[in-house]
């Protein structure tokens, strides 16, 4: 059996990078573009004599070089990575695979989209238009899915849940997560698979940096009593102020350009792949998130805002009964109490004191109260969807309780 | 036979608890885990016990098994639940159908007896109120207003507040007894106060 012959075979196996330049291939080169070229023969054949008279002059590697450096130069000047060099960043191509985008949203995009407007203010090469686009889409569906889910939840839980949801600190830690990378500074020449941002400078004060310009009257009044309605009105979707247009060339931080990135990587989807893909996306990293609404509840007093709630609701004063005990004479005795109105239990809690089970119960029936979810719960952007069942209206409640 | 075998599965190093106090730093260096999906698998399977049956039920015992926990906040209780809700006539029929439902009206109630209401009090008696609470603070004070109109505390409070100096004497009361706390109990009194704010928060 005749061996084969390695020599042979490297030259076509192996890249043209990794093979040995030797004048001969140089040579031949020119001679294959102008064949495949749509170029006139006589330019081409010129061009040739060009590219043979530089190569005849110099070295290759050297020439190559050069130029390299000659076009890095030229990088050097953009704020930000020319649209063609996403084509080569094997960073975009991997955080594009990992995050199973669709094909349709190509990686210049991408790219863009991981450009903050601090490293570049052209509006044309900045992610800021994708992060308004993706910010507006990211409130809306985790409004419209916490409102339609718990339609009884107090407007101070919403603004925590919609925090924990869609806030700047999720978003940094899901960029995190996704393996983004920040680049120290912005720049031309910079891998656009790098996040890209100027930082703030260490040592300034960060309330200061972001001037807050609320709509909200007589905003300077502190003493003033800001009431939850109000933040519906002058505030952001978290329940704070809304903060205004940072100070050009200050710098962001890392936690806020991520949170932008993000969002423009939703706007992006939205925008190349349509609302569809834009839906399962945010069902995908967003919502499937877990969190525990339970656990976002604070109450000072749950046993008068239960008896308020039960008047309202015109049933019976709730009556707080002892279930069980154990150990009444002990160090640690136990307690559960149940909160009745009437004959039906509306809560259950158990204490280490008479009080504290009493108290445990109301919450757990204030609870009860504030976290009932509907059976079958449609949300109203599913009615975009094509061949949706006719809209029943969802069910909306009266209100928190008031005391 | 069984119960032997079981007792030599479970050798007495896997059982911290067992060991005296000054063993814990020892058996951390050697400490072994569940390697193996069977080793898990092995000590996760619980015999049966008699208390599992259900010929237990209905007759007093001190023994739940699988003990019993506090019921999910998920839950909606029946009478929170919206009138067009499939639930609410779901367990309806559940009720009516099958497990009798304990009576509420014997379970006792946490406090002794349940405030009498009376709405006794006129407008009259509510400008002495003030009158009084504002000429001697220090002798009419909530509680002895209280007791002298028969209302509670609370009233008082809601319908007059006490003066600014009586308030300051107040406060330095106040102050003079904390002064006299120690550590232990001032850390005590935090504390309290601490698991006071926990309640609200479910912790």
């Amino acid at each position: 059996m005749k061996r084969v012959q390695l020599q042979r075979w490297s030259s076509t196996v192996l890249s043209p990078r990794a093979q040995t330049a030797s004048r001969l291939h140089q040579h031949v080169f020119p001679a294959g573009s102008r064949c495949q070229s749509t170029a006139s023969p006589l330019q081409a054949e010129s061009s040739a004599q060009e590219g043979l008279g530089d190569s005849g002059f110099e070295d290759v590697e050297l020439m190559k070089h050069v130029r390299s450096a000659h076009r890095r130069k030229d990088m050097l000047k953009y704020p930000s990575p020319p649209v063609d060099a996403a084509l080569n960043s094997a960073k975009l191509a991997a955080l594009h695979a990992r995050l199973y985008l669709p094909s349709r949203l190509p990686p210049q995009t991408l790219a863009r989209a991981l450009v903050d407007a601090s490293a570049d203010s052209n509006p044309d090469f900045n992610n800021e238009s994708l992060a308004t686009l993706g910010h507006d889409l990211l409130t809306y569906y985790t409004t419209e899915h916490l409102l339609c889910t718990y339609p009884r939840l107090p407007l101070t839980v919403i603004f925590a849940a919609m925090y924990a949801y869609a806030g700047p600190k999720t978003l940094a830690a899901m960029a995190r997560e996704w393996g983004v990378e920040h680049a120290s500074l912005p720049g031309g020449e910079v891998d656009p698979g790098l996040l890209q941002f100027r930082r703030v400078a260490p040592g300034s004060d960060l309330n200061v940096l972001y001037n807050k310009r609320t709509p909200r009257p007589y905003a300077a009044q502190k003493a003033w009593r800001m009431t939850v309605t109000s933040k519906i009105f002058y505030d952001d979707e978290f329940g704070d102020a809304i903060k205004g247009p940072e100070n050009s060339g200050e710098g962001v931080t890392a936690e806020l350009a991520s949170a932008t990135f993000v969002r423009a990587v939703m706007g992006a989807i939205y925008l190349h792949a349509g609302r569809p893909a834009a839906k399962r996306f945010f069902e995908q990293h967003f919502l499937s998130r877990h969190l525990n609404i339970s656990q976002l509840f604070n109450f000072s007093q749950p046993a008068r805002d239960l008896a308020r709630l039960c008047a309202r609701e015109n049933f019976e004063p709730p009556v707080a009964r002892i279930i069980s005990e154990t150990g009444r004479k002990s160090r640690h005795p136990v307690f559960v109490v149940g909160i009745f109105s009437g004959q039906d239990k509306l809560g259950e809690g158990a204490g280490a004191s008479l009080i504290e089970a009493r108290e445990r119960a109301a919450l757990a029936a204030l609870k009860g109260w504030y976290l009932y979810s509907p059976l079958n719960v449609r949300v109203p952007s599913s009615m975009e969807e094509e061949g949706a069942a006719p809209w029943k209206p969802v069910y909306v409640d009266l209100g928190e309780v008031i005391v | 036979m069984a119960t032997s075998i079981a007792a030599s599965k479970r050798p007495f190093v896997t059982l911290p608890f067992l060991l005296p106090s000054w063993s814990d730093s020892l058996a951390l260096g050697s400490r072994r885990y569940q390697s193996s999906y069977r080793r898990t698998k092995q000590r996760l399977r619980v015999k049966p016990d008699a208390t599992f049956g259900s010929s237990y039920q209905g007759r007093d015992q001190i023994i739940y098994n699988p003990p019993s926990s506090a019921p999910s906040v998920y839950h909606t209780p029946s009478k929170f639940l919206p009138s067009n809700d499939a639930r609410r006539s779901m367990r309806i029929e559940d009720s009516a159908t099958g497990n009798v439902t304990d009576k509420v009206e014997e379970l006792p109630n946490v406090y002794r007896s349940d405030p009498e209401r009376k709405y006794h009090l006129t407008p009259a008696d509510v400008e002495e109120i003030r009158k009084l609470r504002l000429s001697d603070p220090m002798t009419w004070s909530r509680h002895k207003l209280a007791k002298r109109f028969e209302c509670s505390p609370l009233f008082i409070a809601m319908v007059c507040e006490a003066s600014p100096e009586k308030k300051q004497i107040q406060r330095q009361v106040l102050e003079a007894v904390q002064s006299q706390w120690g550590p232990k109990r001032r850390m005590a009194r935090e504390d309290r106060k601490l698991r006071r704010e926990a309640w609200g928060r479910d912790e």
